[in-house]
């Protein structure tokens, strides 16, 4: 077993016994659900059918509902989609390769972390689906077998890398944050007195006995699959970011963009964690669970990641002057003093400056601040992706062509949509799963929880 | 024998002996049974009958059987339905005519002229339908050149607003009723003493006027009056010819044989005289590889089509113009030993003007001045300039006339006040022309109109003037039409009709004939007149049927030009005249100054209702589907109006105030204008009372539907400026004095395909030099070849793009058929005629005024027009200005007088295209032929094709344009008759799809198609894109990169081609010659 230093804080607060980490998490199932909760997915619920009604109404009618032009083919589209990839970044991190490096502190978090990710690729996913102008032939990114005779898809074509990137990157995150259910689903089926209840939690949990042959087998899966989705993290962001990168538009077609959009997903990914798990601690009354120190590890990621977000962006205008290329530099000198300036002035504060607070011990402890700034490198984010689509499209290599976007309020409906929808399936993921992988954290609770091993014993 | 016999007997009988039952009721032959079997079909009555006759649903059964039955039925039923595909009904041919075979287009020659524009032209058509029109580059005096408006107007055959039928008093009527009619009347007036007046436009026909003369006799050559009227009048000019040798006609120019040409206003390349066949003439001498290059010095107001393709182009104000010629005179006659005559020459350019002088001076007899206006006074000092220069009898013929613009202003004017004093009896006013629209005093010819007892328009549509005619005889389009025309001396052409009539019309000759009681066809009639005509020829061995269907063929016919009657002796009483009226002329006090003039889409309005012409940017400030004030930049900046327009920066209002007269327009702030002056488009404003004249006539909203003003009245494009035209010196004058500029409330959106106006110091995407420069500077000075660092052998070596490769070559070079483009910047002049062709040819869509606005335009052809800016990053760097600023400085254009280059810009067809590699299903790949496609069918709209072109020349289809409401107003295709002027050969593209530039792919295949028929090699020249064709300066040039010996080799391995942006490596097919200015 693992071994920690007695003068280590314990990761779990609050004199916990086994039995309270059960009925704490498992209570919020069994009991009536709050107000709040029916207030919430209320609001999230009328948001995503705005979101959809909106979807609805662009696939009847066509991609002219949006603002694209034909200079600037993708905007909001494309820029929602890499932004809610980049979401989907923690969850997989958070399990799999803090799993690997053996951070016990993961474990308070990457269960809504892994639900977040879910959600937040299944939002992803949508874009590069609604963006098409015929959706109904999207099949026809799929290598499959047909009549069409040699006919096949363009494997150069950074775009089918895309689908098959996320397409992993979705089924492995899945099963991974399957497997980890599957002894929580047990424990849930084991206290349930409602028949129906029973039953379905009976069926989630796959028939989990808890015995020891079950737990080997179910620590062997998990590893390997945090060694399967560890390069998924990688390989995700870094191929989005070819879909730029391969492209021949200064602006987009930069060396820098794997690593780059990798950081920066992590940063986003943590960032919306924490904008999760900061409400929901409060409303579930997790505190105990997720604590202070948690934040404050979030944190540091959140500073590493957005100093090497900001060391990507000085490179980026070190190597377009560097470069000695006039559409390059251009690109670069219009991205920070042309008619999208704002934007770009955005991004540098949110994304290199604000995370910048977190030195500050105060700061970075401090749930509010961090609850702020979360949002804040959310925001950066968005508009982190916005420049690099909409400022190097809208002026590229030929002036005749030059012009501006304006999003119309379809653009805007199906992004806000997009986020009611995340979190009506998060609401509902809080009020019927189980948030904390509750089997995990008892074995952290023996380790850390010296005082209780004395006590008891 | 017997023994098999009787064995087979007994099977028999025990075969016949055997019974078989099928249930134990028939065995037992119940009584039931017996019944039953009476009645073939069991049940007495069938129950569906029942069930449907029944109307109380409640008292029916329905046993299980039924219900089997009755579902049965209605699956299959609803199966069937959702089966159903549209049943189109086509009817062979029962006898195939001979010249048509479905699937290949059969070619006409014709004619068009419409008092603006004269071309020869070949029509295709395919099934019986026009659907394209091209130039005749064989027989016709423009070379093959002609104007979007005349490649355009197949569209206007197709119009659904055309009439239907002949109309008496608003209503349909038949022909019977209104020659009956209209004839009782007639004699009625003639007897009365009335005069009938014939309102026309300038007639070049010899046929039609052979068909006026008989009216005239039939009705009495006293009480006949004809009176021609140009909607657009140049008078002047012809005017001027009067005062100056005696005789009022317009001579011929020839452009090509001029090595100076001075232009003071006058735009030659789109709507003065004969401007068809000036392009051509004019492109021959710009070529700046021959010897020697023309050089042409445009001075002007409004920055004209002609202005932005001269040398050098000077901006002066309306009013100076006739003093720069006056100066222009004097400067001339200076250096020639001529009359001065004394002027004053305070703010005139006049070192441009001396310089423009020596050159006249120095190719005297080689060069041509002509001058814009249609003040006769100035004409005349324009035909002294040229006399003193010799140029008579060399760059203007004195044996050759040109015949059209005939409309004499002043009695135009006469005929309305006659009108009113009730003297005009009947007036019949042909269908060119709209007087109710075009006249500046329309609204008193309107009121004059009604004091006539008989009026008759031959008008197609109910237009504004036909409208207010109580006869309405429809005439033909004129590819329905027969007729002849005689543009200038010696040449006669035929126009022939290419489609039977559409609706129930007559031409208008016809009609006249029959009134006159002549009942012959029309043409029989011509043909008679030109049996007439050679027969009086005398030559005896004439066979006159083969001339007529070789005149047919070709289109037109020359003949020997006679001797000319007149000498070009100057009147020198005549000139000392107009030089005292163009000094006293001197310009009025007053603020501003506007310039009335026609774009090149709408010319004088008769196109207003075409779509590709309103969709067509204007050439210079690349606006669509509007007229507007343009003003210079920084006129418009003191005055406080708005700079940067486009998508969703609308234009600010201004109301324009001449002589009473008002209008509310947007202010376009256009580089080049003259400050202290503003220029209006004639030709908007149709239909402002609602007249049915066409869809896309007027206004659509943002969402589809017409926008309505407030008493629910359709909203025409735009507005009529023609009533701020003033009659001065007998003559309509087009440039206006004392204007006042008042900002009005509100903003207005302006569509506009082009919002970055300047080059940003781009010289990979364009290239120019001079003249001087170009014929003494080496190759790699002018055309410098982008050469990039490679590290190679341990050193750095430069190296050219085109030999750095990244990619493995497509096996095209020296493989069958490599296609190729070449365009030429020095010789093309902008004027877009090869958008519309290609608009005509492709199917593109008409997506209307929103849709530009936002940016969307489907042109798969654009021609991107760059002005020059007063910042260059060396100049950003001499002035430590900071690159941030100078890059901003470098956004705004040349206010004063920019130069302009045009570059048309369509799909490159790289060979190493960047669209072809991201998209995910390969819908868009390289052919072993080199071409670019696309693959409709398989797209699914990522878009990503788009992102990733360099050019940005992809084109994508944002909603159902062939079937959403939003574009039924302004899109061809989905009205039901416009709908015929589809080319069959290109797909109408779905919603959805990527679509852009195929270098015609349709016509490469034909013309494969057709050489292997015949079993040849493909000669060059054989196959030719649309645009290629409709270039009136032969700037495009299409071919086989690999066949050694094409033009298009030729032009690739020119010293001044270039590929744009080489460094990108993308290696297009296409290529441009770099733009030479003789400056």
């Amino acid at each position: 077993m693992h071994k920690e230093a007695a003068i280590r804080e314990p990761l779990i607060l609050g004199d916990k016994t086994y039995h309270d980490i059960t009925a704490d998490v498992v209570g919020p199932i069994e009991n009536k659900a709050p107000r709040a909760w029916y207030i919430l997915i209320t609001i999230a619920g009328l948001i995503s059918l705005w979101g959809l009604g909106c979807i609805v109404y662009l696939i009847a009618t066509g991609i002219g509902v949006w603002g694209l032009n034909k200079t600037v083919g993708w905007a909001w589209d494309i820029t929602n989609f890499v932004w809610w990839v980049g979401i989907g970044h923690a969850g997989t991190l958070i399990s799999a390769v803090l799993l690997l490096f053996r951070q016990k502190w993961r474990m308070a978090i990457n269960r809504s972390a892994e639900a977040m990710t879910i959600f937040a690729v299944m939002m992803a996913a949508l874009f590069p689906g609604i963006h098409m102008g015929r959706i109904w032939l999207a099949y026809f990114v799929f290598p499959l077998p047909n009549t069409f005779g040699s006919l096949w898809v363009n494997f150069n074509s950074p775009l089918l890398w895309d689908v098959f990137a996320i397409s992993t990157y979705f089924s492995v995150s899945l099963v991974f944050w399957y497997i980890g259910l599957i002894p929580d689903f047990a424990t849930i089926r084991d206290r349930m007195t409602k028949p129906l209840a029973k039953k379905i939690y009976g069926l989630l949990s796959f028939g989990w006995s808890g015995k020891a042959k079950n737990w080997t087998r179910f620590e062997e899966v998990s590893l390997v699959l945090a060694g399967l989705a560890t390069p998924l993290v990688f390989s995700v962001h870094s191929i989005v970011s070819m879909d730029f990168a391969t492209s021949v538009i200064p602006g987009w077609h930069t060396t820098i963009f794997p690593p780059y959009f990798v950081s920066g997903a992590v940063f986003s990914g943590f960032a919306m964690v924490l904008t999760l798990l900061l409400i929901m601690r409060k409303v579930m009354k997790l505190e105990n669970y997720i604590t202070i120190k948690h934040v404050e590890y979030m944190n540091i990621v959140i500073i590493v990641t957005g100093s090497i977000v900001g060391v990507a962006y000085i490179t980026e205008l070190f190597i377009s002057w560097y470069s000695g290329v006039e559409y390059e530099s251009y690109a670069f000198i219009n991205r920070f003093s042309g008619p999208y300036f704002w934007a770009y002035w955005a991004m540098m504060t949110c994304n290199v400056v604000s995370p910048q607070l977190f030195w500050f011990k105060k700061i970075r402890t401090n749930l509010t601040a961090t609850f702020i700034l979360s949002i804040v490198v959310n925001i950066g984010m968005w508009f982190e992706r916005f420049v690099i689509i909409v400022t190097s499209l809208h002026r590229d290599y030929v002036p005749s062509s030059w012009s501006m976007f304006y999003p119309t309020w379809v653009d805007i409906g199906i992004f806000i949509g997009t986020i009611g929808i995340f979190f009506t399936l998060f609401l509902l993921f809080a009020r019927f799963f189980p948030v904390l992988a509750l089997n995990e954290l008892k074995s952290i609770l023996r380790v850390s929880g010296e005082k209780y091993k004395k006590e008891d014993h | 024998m017997s023994l098999l016999n009787q064995g087979l007997h007994e099977y028999n009988s025990m075969a016949n002996d055997k019974k078989y039952w099928v249930g134990l009721e028939e065995l037992h032959e119940t009584k039931e049974f017996q019944e039953s079997s009476k009645n073939e079909f069991t049940q007495s009555s069938l129950s569906v009958d029942d069930f449907l006759s029944e109307t109380d649903l409640n008292k029916t059964s329905t046993n299980r059987r039924d219900f089997l039955k009755f579902l049965g039925f209605s699956v299959t039923a609803a199966t069937i339905a959702a089966c159903e595909t549209p049943v189109i009904n086509s009817i062979p041919y029962v006898n195939k005519p001979e010249e048509i075979t479905p699937g290949v287009p059969t070619y006409y020659a014709s004619t068009y002229f419409d008092g603006t524009d004269y071309g020869s032209l070949v029509v295709k058509t395919r099934e019986g339908r026009p659907i394209f029109i091209k130039g005749n580059k064989k027989h016709g005096i423009n070379n093959g050149a002609l104007t979007s408006r005349i490649n355009s107007s197949v569209l206007s055959l197709y119009d659904n607003a055309r009439l239907k039928n002949p109309r008496i008093e608003g209503d349909d009527a038949t022909w019977d009723e209104v020659d009956r009619n209209i004839s009782e009347k007639l004699d009625a007036i003639a007897e009365a003493g009335k005069e009938i007046t014939l309102l026309t436009g300038t007639i070049i026909s010899p046929s039609t006027q052979s068909a006026i003369t008989e009216f005239k006799k039939k009705y009495g050559e006293d009480k006949v009056n004809v009176v021609t009227y140009d909607s657009i009048s140049q008078y002047g000019i012809r005017k001027s010819h009067e005062i100056s040798f005696g005789k009022a006609m317009i001579p011929h120019f020839d452009f090509s044989k001029a090595k100076v040409i001075v232009s003071v206003a006058a735009d030659f390349m789109d709507n003065w005289l004969m401007h068809t066949q000036y392009v051509p003439q004019y492109a021959k001498n710009r070529n700046p590889q021959s010897d020697w290059m023309s050089k042409h010095y445009q001075f002007e107001t409004r920055l004209s089509l002609t202005g932005s393709n001269a040398d050098v182009r000077v901006p002066v104000k309306a009013s100076q113009q006739g003093m720069v010629l006056l100066a222009l005179h004097n400067e001339v006659a200076k250096r020639t030993g001529g009359n001065q005559e004394s002027v004053s020459t305070d703010g005139l350019p006049m070192k441009r003007i001396a310089a423009a002088a020596d050159d006249l001076f120095q190719n005297r007899g080689k060069s041509l001045v002509v001058a814009g206006s249609n003040n006769a006074h100035e004409q005349v000092i324009v035909n002294s300039i040229n006399a003193m220069l010799g140029n008579y009898g060399n760059t203007i013929s004195t044996e050759v006339e040109t015949f059209i613009k005939q409309g004499n202003d002043a009695e135009v004017l006469e005929l309305t006040t006659k009108m009113k004093s009730g003297r005009v009896g009947a007036l019949l006013i042909a269908g060119d022309i709209n007087p109710s629209y075009s006249l500046p005093y329309a609204d008193d010819f309107n009121s004059a109109l009604e004091k006539v007892e008989l009026t008759v328009s031959f008008a197609g549509k109910a237009d504004e003037t036909a409208s207010k005619c109580g006869f309405i005889c429809p005439d033909n389009h004129y590819l329905e039409s027969w007729n002849d025309y005689y543009p200038v001396t010696g040449h006669y052409a035929l126009a022939q009709p290419t489609i039977n009539r559409l609706f129930n019309t007559r031409q208008f000759q016809e009609s006249l004939l029959k009134w006159s009681g002549n009942n012959t066809s029309y043409h029989d009639y011509v043909k008679n007149v030109w049996q007439e005509y050679t027969s009086s020829m005398g030559d005896e061995g004439f066979l006159f049927d083969d001339f007529w269907y070789n005149a047919l063929r070709n289109g037109s016919v020359s003949v020997k030009v006679p001797k000319s009657e007149w000498s070009p002796e100057m009147n020198s009483d005549a000139l000392r005249q107009a030089v005292s009226k163009v000094k006293s002329a001197s310009p009025k006090s007053g603020e501003f100054e506007v310039v009335l003039h026609t774009k090149v889409g709408i010319g004088d309005g008769s196109h207003a209702t075409n779509p590709w012409l309103q969709e067509l940017p204007d050439p210079i400030s690349k606006v669509t589907w509007d007229n507007y004030i343009a003003m210079n930049p920084a006129d418009a900046e003191e005055k406080g109006f708005k700079l940067h327009l486009g998508q969703e920066l609308p234009a600010s209002l201004a109301k324009v105030t001449v002589k009473g007269k008002s209008l509310e327009l947007p202010v376009v702030p256009q580089p080049g204008q003259k400050r202290g002056t503003v220029s209006i488009a004639l030709g908007y404003g149709r239909g402002a009372n609602g007249e049915n004249i066409g869809k896309s006539a007027f206004r659509t909203g943002n969402y589809g539907g017409y926008d309505k003003d407030e008493n629910g009245n359709k909203i025409p494009i735009g507005k009529n400026a023609y009533p701020l035209v003033v009659f001065e010196d007998e003559g309509a004058n087009y440039n206006l004095t004392g204007a006042t500029i008042e900002p009005a409330s509100g903003t207005y959106a302006i569509a506009t395909t082009q919002i970055q106006h300047t080059l940003m110091g781009r010289d990979s995407v364009v290239k120019e030099t001079s003249f001087s420069f170009f014929k003494s500077a080496p190759k790699e000075a002018y055309n410098k070849p982008h050469e990039l660092s490679v590290h190679e052998d341990g050193e750095t070596v430069k190296k050219n793009v085109d030999d750095i490769d990244l990619w493995a070559q497509h096996p095209v070079e020296g493989v069958g058929h490599r296609w190729g483009m070449s365009i030429d910047l020095s010789t093309c002049i902008g004027c877009s005629a090869c958008v519309t062709a290609c608009h005509s040819e492709n199917n593109v869509p008409v997506v209307g005024k929103d849709e530009i606005r936002r940016g969307r335009d489907m042109h798969w052809l654009r021609i991107d027009r760059y002005y020059s800016s007063e910042m260059d990053l060396e100049k950003g760097e001499d002035q430590d200005l900071g690159v941030i600023d100078t890059y901003r400085e470098m956004e705004v254009p040349e206010y004063e007088n920019p130069t302009t280059v045009f570059m048309p810009m369509m799909c490159q067809h790289c060979n190493h295209a960047p669209c072809e590699t991201v998209c995910p299903v390969a819908a868009t790949t390289h052919s072993n032929e080199g071409l670019n496609q696309m693959t409709y069918n398989r797209c699914i709209g990522t878009r990503y094709c788009a992102n990733n072109c360099p050019f940005k020349v992809r084109r994508f289809n944002w909603f159902n344009y062939k079937a959403y409401d939003k574009f039924a107003e302004v899109n061809p295709s989905q009205d039901a008759v416009a709908r015929m002027v589809l080319n069959p050969d290109v797909t109408v593209r779905s919603r959805g799809v990527m679509e852009k530039c195929s270098m015609c792919v349709q016509r490469i295949q034909a013309g494969k198609l057709d050489a292997k028929m015949k079993g040849e090699p493909l000669e060059d020249g054989a196959i030719i894109t649309a645009c290629a064709e409709a270039c009136p300066t032969n700037a495009i040039s299409f071919g086989d990169l690999n066949d050694a010996k094409s033009q298009i080799r030729d032009d690739e391995a020119d010293k001044r081609t270039y590929h744009a942006l080489a460094e990108v490596g993308v290696k297009p097919s296409m290529s441009y010659k770099l733009k030479v200015r003789n400056a």
